[in-house]
């Protein structure tokens, strides 16, 4: 039971991190693979606060996203400087050096070693620690981010960003500035990423860098692209699918050294057949595409 | 008159190439004015310079008393001057009533607060609507509304980007080719459009290869080839004079 209600918490985490790089990737055309960074940032903010301040979860909270939107706007700003593939170099650069910072900051990061110990949160005076709880918790925290990106897209402000995702000047032409509304969408993708963050550092109780590589941010990629790029409820089945897949080739039987390449080899494989088959994705309306 | 639009002594250069070259033109208000040359003499880029998308090497852009020269696209567009494109922009993958709804100016629903929130955005969302549906009346698309932009015909295309124009309230209009290439019933039909819209208080700056067209409707014509002025004057006047006719011929 105990393993289910883990898989439940771990999956509601990368809800959180792929609805709101779908907010970015999907609704508003920003491909960026420096997700996982700001899932980084989140989550060394939160730690560290409970380690050194033993802060409550809600003052937890709000450095944190308060630390990811100032982040998410360093990412964003190449985007009004460069454009479509350089973009996403100018975001695996930024990405690539976050990680950088925490492997040999070790001072504050404790490096490679990564920071054990988190205590668990504390949410008015109660502390959280069973797995029930921590569902909950993480639960509360899915819907927020859910409801934020909804209520976003299905505005008049979605319309834009739709604008500024499939023809720029043509926004601009409409007086729309489009360089405005991609930072906007960085600071608040970022400080989603920041619940996800926190979510992570507390649950697990001990981080390293390796949970915030390139490869982490391209994995929130390929969950929103075979979950369905625009679409919240795809991300959701994504998330999903995506997490519990190398879960399913636990009751395989395969030895663990094998068992994580067969992972790797799995979510390739996804991804082809998504893009060959469903370039759309599970319950996306639209393919994925460069401009 | 009044001259809505002032480009005085403008300048843009590609690489050596001078695609415009000291050019001044001014458009006075409530008229149609025509931009006629051959291919490549710079029509395009005045209107990319007009309209922020370039920035001028030399020269001043002036609209409605105010210089605009360095301005972005979008603050330029929100003083009032529309623009359409020769290469058709819009979002095809969206209904043609949502293409008109995103061009509505001042939308609260537009910022994040509001679209979180939802202040305000519901009644104006229904007012919006209803805007947009009289213009796309007004234009002849009322029955393609709900349907998406893609499924539009060429002409039916050019009709929409005309109505998001509309939908902007602008009052200078910059069209770039508004019937080239588009079955003559829909032509017309956006030929006498232009003219109501001139008579309601709009002033029309057109770039136009169908010389016909630009002579039937417009007040003055303005001749450019290889990024200078040639000739201006009205349709009939300029379209007799030799120095036009040999850029044309050659």
């Amino acid at each position: 039971m105990d393993y289910v209600l883990h898989l439940l918490t771990i999956v509601g985490i990368y809800v959180i991190l792929a609805v709101s790089l779908n907010l970015l990737a999907g609704y508003t055309g920003l491909l960026s693979v420096a997700h996982a960074a700001l899932f980084g940032v989140g989550a060394y903010t939160a730690a560290l606060l409970s380690l050194h301040f033993h802060m409550p979860l809600l003052l937890n909270l709000i450095l944190a996203v308060t630390a990811c939107a100032v982040v998410g706007v360093v990412v964003g700003l190449p985007s009004l400087r460069v454009h479509e593939d350089f973009f996403v170099v100018a975001t695996l650069g930024l990405q690539v050096l976050t990680v950088t910072i925490f492997n040999n900051w070790t001072a504050i990061t404790g490096g490679p070693a990564g920071l054990p110990g988190i205590p668990q949160p504390t949410v008015f005076g109660l502390t959280i620690t069973s797995h029930v709880q921590f569902l909950v918790l993480t639960g509360v925290f899915a819907v927020l981010a859910i409801t934020v990106v909804k209520r976003l897209v299905g505005s008049p402000l979605g319309r834009v960003l739709k604008a500024v995702r499939e023809d720029e000047v043509f926004a601009q032409s409409l007086g729309k500035n489009v360089a405005r509304y991609k930072l906007q969408m960085f600071v608040i993708g970022g400080a989603l990423t920041a619940l996800a963050g926190v979510l992570y550092a507390h649950y697990l109780t001990f981080i390293d860098p390796t949970s915030f590589t390139v490869q982490e941010s391209i994995f929130m990629l390929a969950i929103v692209i075979v979950g369905g790029s625009g679409s919240i409820a795809g991300s959701v089945v994504g998330a999903a699918v995506l997490v519990s897949l190398p879960e399913a080739l636990r009751f395989l039987g395969l030895p663990s050294a094998v068992a994580a390449n067969v992972r790797q080899i799995l979510y390739g494989a996804l991804l082809v057949i998504c893009m060959m088959f469903r370039p759309q994705g599970i319950l996306g309306e639209f393919a994925f595409r460069k401009r | 008159m009044v001259a809505v639009l002032e480009i005085s002594n403008v300048s843009k250069t590609f690489d050596g190439v001078k695609a415009v070259d000291g050019l001044s033109v001014a458009v006075e208000e409530q008229r149609i004015v025509g931009l006629i040359g051959p291919n490549g003499a710079g029509k395009t880029t005045l209107f990319n310079l007009v309209c922020g998308f370039l920035p001028s090497d030399r020269g001043n852009i002036v609209f409605r008393g105010r210089s605009v020269s360095g301005m972005g696209p979008h603050r330029i567009a929100r003083l009032g001057i529309g623009r359409t494109f020769q290469d058709l922009r819009l979002l095809r993958k969206v209904t043609v009533l949502e293409n008109v709804m995103l061009a509505f100016q001042h939308q609260a629903g537009e910022g994040v607060l509001h679209a979180l929130a939802g202040w305000k955005t519901k009644r104006e969302e229904q007012r919006n609507l209803e805007r947009a549906r009289s213009l796309l009346e007004f234009v002849g698309l009322a029955d393609k509304a709900s349907g998406l932009a893609e499924a539009l015909s060429y002409g039916q295309q050019k009709l929409l980007t005309l109505a998001c124009c509309l939908a902007m309230d602008a009052e200078l209009l910059l069209l770039d080719e508004p019937v080239a290439g588009i079955e003559p019933e829909t032509s017309r039909r956006i030929l006498d459009l232009l003219q109501e819209l001139r008579t309601g208080g709009k002033t029309i700056f057109l770039i136009e290869h169908n010389l016909e067209a630009v002579r039937a409707i417009s007040d003055f014509v303005v001749v450019m080839d290889e990024g200078r002025k040639i000739a201006e004057g009205t349709p009939g006047a300029v379209m007799q004079d030799p120095a036009v006719l040999e850029a044309y011929l050659t």
